[in-house]
């Protein structure tokens, strides 16, 4: 078998996609189906005190109206963190409570949508309101030190070395605090659920990254056994992290559909997305970074501000990708999560490491100037091949190679160091930045069935969600490899509970998870079609050997662990939950790394910011399909710029919720606001973490993006941006 | 399932009633200006609150070259219509305020967000969705331009960035990289398939064109 780069092939899902034939959760309308509409908070935190539903009652069409006095039977949802199934542990209309403004307090089934929402809109409901924190910086909001939060998986701060005193008494050095304000994921598909019952078993149509965890929540909430759930979510419109877990829609949706025995549908919209599901968390970062006269740097003092809510810790992660940016001499981290009256924050693509990225690599450059050293070169001298804080050696780490890479395609070596130094003819400021980014490289258990034919159907299961990424093309460009056979004969079943167990599918270890699973069970194939004994000549396809056998199909099973797990990790997957492992494997430490290098234009009058080129480079060891990771990436690098330059809630701290809760409000790139985006990967397979030689993607392509515009505008204004999103008045 | 508990929902049919009325006063101007067949329209109005009627309208519209008789509630609008009634789901609901562009469909060959129109406003009008652009035996060159390019990840704005595609490119605003990111920014592509999207859109254009 071939073991080089992977071949170039087209996205397996795109002939359905471009003809509308992609059919996603929401899509299905089974026969009889109802459609719900919320009425949603209109407090920042309180009790419901009376709900007037007369009005509502009398709308034409409408069938049940759901509130906290009809869901006594329902189990609350449980916070994935702590061993659930849900964004988070708190469960709107399952009481009278309200714990931030916008959460569902009713749903109103009709025969039509428009019905519904008429009848949510003339509910009228009564509270009793109570005093809430809905910022990062409201007096209410409540830090508590992470070491001390009480959870499932406690995360400890990182000392290494005495950080204080080094830094204390550094010749060089750079204190500095960048804030971020939260940011929703925004997938184009909205959040939804169509619910189906057939007696005593329910179907649910669902966009999710996380089928299994639907199916065993949704059990759990209804009080049904799981067996009894089926979860189809063959393709997901986008999830980046939204949709990786239940969703407050989902139980309600199940719940009404089985009151009324008909179908129901629900579609979140786009408002109510942003007021009842996970979010970025707002970050207050500060960093102390101490460099010696060769530009080494000495110390790190890391401390981080992360927002959460009242009901769950949502745990930062900040800490543990600052300390493997670098090889600092000595670090130190302390980070406390602050309470406020808001949904649980989560993890919305690169949860923490485009935070954190935007702090150190800030302060990288803010160090490089005080230095007086260029950007890339102070870069180069800090990489490290062995992890500080727990002095293993990387499974591979070729972001050196990332950085010359990509400052050769860039053309860095043209960059004039002074800021204000580079003008364009039509009088823009040209401004040049670069950071690097990293993310975990973790994997998982995950279970494979193939079924081959006699006709030349390879038929193969995963525990996996396509959700764009490309994992479909990925599957069919390994197995085509592994098995011989051309790429469109390989159909793969995917986010759906009816084949093998289906795992969140995030942390960019989709791939590194399903992937060795996928080469294991073809090796299993490959074994019970040798059993055979066809004799059938070398490099002979499943088909022909079945052909040769007189056998119609034969189907195997094979299973497969990240290092340091062993069968018990199934047991998780099995029963809906998840079983990462990584990044710190017990005898080495596995990262995945980028190199963005940006071009920024500043016009000298309106302060406008354009960002009219990108060259990154990336090492996610195999590439598995070209095509679609150069789109995955690209696509990151989009986010970067969006993170960088437009997003941001907007919350009134008076009021709560979110101001700007809508398309048009809530600043996501557009078309025109991208301009070229050149994309490199170094496409050496890691020879540890697992059999693929493949390590994530999906959020690692916009990790040091935001960073290398800020750094990008200092070099073209002079002004340092600490805060994001930057807009045109942060350089007036 | 208690029975205590069935009896706190109430399953009855709510009965119509004339107090039906529209959440919108916009929409039933919109309905008398499309000069629609509303025998729905109640004569007798109260002076304080806006004009009844009746809950439905007939509509027929031709959808992909099929005539479409439905019969709506009239504040459906055509994308509701397009994937609620007729069940055409390939246009997609990403805001239903228009302000994504994945619900853009073709009516009477101009691009038009279907969360933003009235089925009830397309009456006799010929409406295409992405289910109408090409067909089993050849994609319309834009779809194979976007299948070429790459130009779609999870595919959800696909239908829309291809219906505004081609309409971008029958307006004449498909001449530069420029014009087309100019004229392609009302449909947000969250996956960040905007350079794909752009160079499919000049390599579809030149075939188009001839
Ligand atoms: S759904 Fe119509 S523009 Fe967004
Ligand atoms: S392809 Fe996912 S939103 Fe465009």
């Amino acid at each position: 078998m071939p073991t080089g780069p992977y071949a170039e092939i087209p996205r397996v899902d795109a002939y359905e996609k471009v003809r509308g034939r992609a059919i996603y959760g929401t899509d299905n309308n089974p026969s009889g189906v109802a459609y719900g509409a919320f009425v949603t908070a209109t407090i920042g935190r309180g009790r419901i005190t009376a709900m007037d539903l007369s009005e509502a009652q009398s709308i034409d069409g409408v069938r049940l109206i759901v509130n906290h006095e009809h869901t006594s039977d329902l189990q609350p949802a449980r916070f994935i963190m702590q061993h659930g199934f849900a964004f988070q542990s708190y469960s709107p209309v399952l009481t009278p409570n309200v714990a931030y403004r916008g959460q569902p307090v009713a749903l109103v089934v009709a025969d039509t949508l428009e019905s519904a929402i008429e009848a949510a809109s003339r509910i009228r409901v009564s509270y009793e309101e109570h005093p809430f924190a809905a910022t990062l910086d409201s007096e209410r909001a409540e830090p508590v030190p992470q070491a001390e939060a009480a959870t499932a998986w406690p995360i400890d701060d990182i000392v290494v070395g005495d950080a204080e005193t080094v830094y204390a008494d550094a010749a060089v050095k750079v204190d500095a605090t960048y804030t971020m304000p939260t940011q929703h994921q925004n997938p184009m598909e909205l959040i939804g659920t169509v619910a189906a019952w057939d007696g005593d078993h329910l179907t649910v149509y669902e966009g999710t990254q996380n089928a299994g965890a639907c199916k065993f929540g949704l059990a759990e909430q209804l009080g049904i056994p799981p067996e009894n759930v089926t979860v189809i979510s063959p393709y997901t419109g986008g999830g980046f992290g939204q949709k990786n877990t239940m969703q407050s829609q989902q139980v309600l949706t199940a719940f009404a559909a089985r009151e009324l025995g008909r179908p129901v549908k629900v579609v979140v919209p786009r408002r109510q997305t942003f007021h009842d599901s996970s979010f970025r968390p707002a970050t207050r970062q500060r960093v102390r970074l101490a460099a010696d006269s060769a530009g080494r740097f000495t110390a790190a003092l890391y401390d981080v501000d992360a927002q959460t809510s009242m009901h769950d810790f949502f745990q930062s992660e900040h800490a543990d990708t600052a300390a493997r940016h670098y090889g600092y001499g000595a670090f130190r981290s302390f980070t406390r999560l602050v309470r406020t009256d808001t949904p649980t924050p989560g993890y919305m693509r690169a949860p923490f490491e485009h935070a954190t990225a935007f702090a150190i690599e800030s302060a990288v450059d803010e160090l490089a100037y005080e230095h007086g050293m260029d950007p890339v070169q102070i870069r180069l001298l800090n990489d490290t091949d062995t992890d500080i804080v727990d002095g293993l050696p990387h499974s591979s780490r070729h972001v050196s190679e990332c950085l010359r890479r990509g400052a050769e395609l860039f053309g860095w070596d043209r960059r004039t160091p002074e800021p204000r130094s580079m003008v364009a003819q039509n009088g823009d400021l040209i401004g040049m930045g670069v950071a690097i980014g990293l993310y975990a490289g973790s994997g998982g258990p995950n279970r494979a069935s193939v079924r081959a034919t006699r006709d030349g159907i390879i038929e193969i299961s995963l525990g996996v969600h396509e959700m764009g990424q490309g994992i479909r093309t990925a599957i069919a460009n390994v197995v085509a490899r592994h098995l011989n056979v051309a790429p469109e004969s390989v159909t793969a079943i995917l986010g759906d509970t009816r084949g093998v167990p289906q795992m969140l599918t995030a942390g960019s270890w989709g791939s590194a998870s399903s992937i060795p699973a996928a080469e294991a069970v073809c090796e299993a194939l490959r074994e019970a079609l040798d059993a055979l004994g066809t004799n059938a000549p070398e490099g002979a396809s499943p088909a022909e050997i079945l052909a040769l056998a007189d056998h119609d199909e034969l189907s195997v099973e094979a299973a497969t662990f990240a290092p340091g797990q062993n069968r018990d990790a199934l047991g998780e997957i099995d029963t809906g939950h998840v079983a990462p492992s990584g990044p710190v494997y017990p005898d080495f430490i596995t990262y995945s790394y980028a190199a963005h290098f940006v071009e920024v234009r500043v016009e000298q009058t309106t302060r406008r910011i354009r960002v009219p080129r990108v060259v990154s480079v990336f090492d996610c060891g195999r590439v598995l399909s070209p095509r679609t990771a150069r789109s995955q990436a690209i696509g990151g690098v989009v986010w970067g710029v969006g993170g960088a330059l437009r997003e941001a809630g907007e919350v009134d701290p008076r009021y709560g919720g979110v101001l700007n809760a809508d398309m048009a409000e809530y600043l996501v790139p557009v078309n025109a606001d991208i301009g070229s985006i050149e994309v490199g990967f170094i496409d050496e397979p890691d020879p540890m973490v697992n059999r693929s030689g493949v390590k994530g993607l999906g959020e690692v392509v916009l990790v040091g993006v935001a960073p290398a515009i800020t750094n990008a505008i200092y070099h073209a204004t002079g002004v340092r941006a600490r805060h994001l999103p930057v807009r045109i008045e942060d350089l007036v | 399932m208690s029975d205590d508990r069935k009896r706190t929902i109430e399953k009855r049919p709510w009965s119509i009633t004339r107090r039906a009325v529209l959440a919108s006063g916009s929409a039933v101007g919109a309905l008398a200006a499309f000069g629609l067949k509303t025998p729905a329209m109640a004569q007798e109005t109260t002076p304080a609150a806006p004009a009844a009627f009746l809950p439905r309208v007939l509509v027929s519209f031709a959808v992909n070259g099929v005539t479409q008789d439905i019969d709506l509630d009239p504040r459906t609008s055509l994308l509701d219509a397009l994937r609620e009634t007729i069940g055409l789901t390939g246009t997609k609901k990403g805001c239903d305020h228009g302000q994504c562009g994945a619900c853009t469909v073709h009516v009477d060959g101009r691009r038009v967000a279907s969360c933003l129109t009235l089925a009830a406003q397309v009456a006799d009008r010929e409406i295409t969705t992405i289910e109408g652009l090409g067909d089993d035996e050849a994609l319309h060159p834009m779809q194979q331009a976007f299948i070429d390019h790459d130009a779609l990840q999870c595919g959800y704005c696909t239908p829309g960035q291809i219906m505004a595609a081609v309409a971008c490119v029958h307006e004449g605003h498909a001449g530069s990289e420029a014009e087309i990111r100019e004229y392609m920014s009302g449909n947000i592509c969250r996956c960040g398939a905007y350079p794909g999207i752009v160079a499919a859109i000049r390599n579809a254009a030149q075939v188009m064109e001839g």
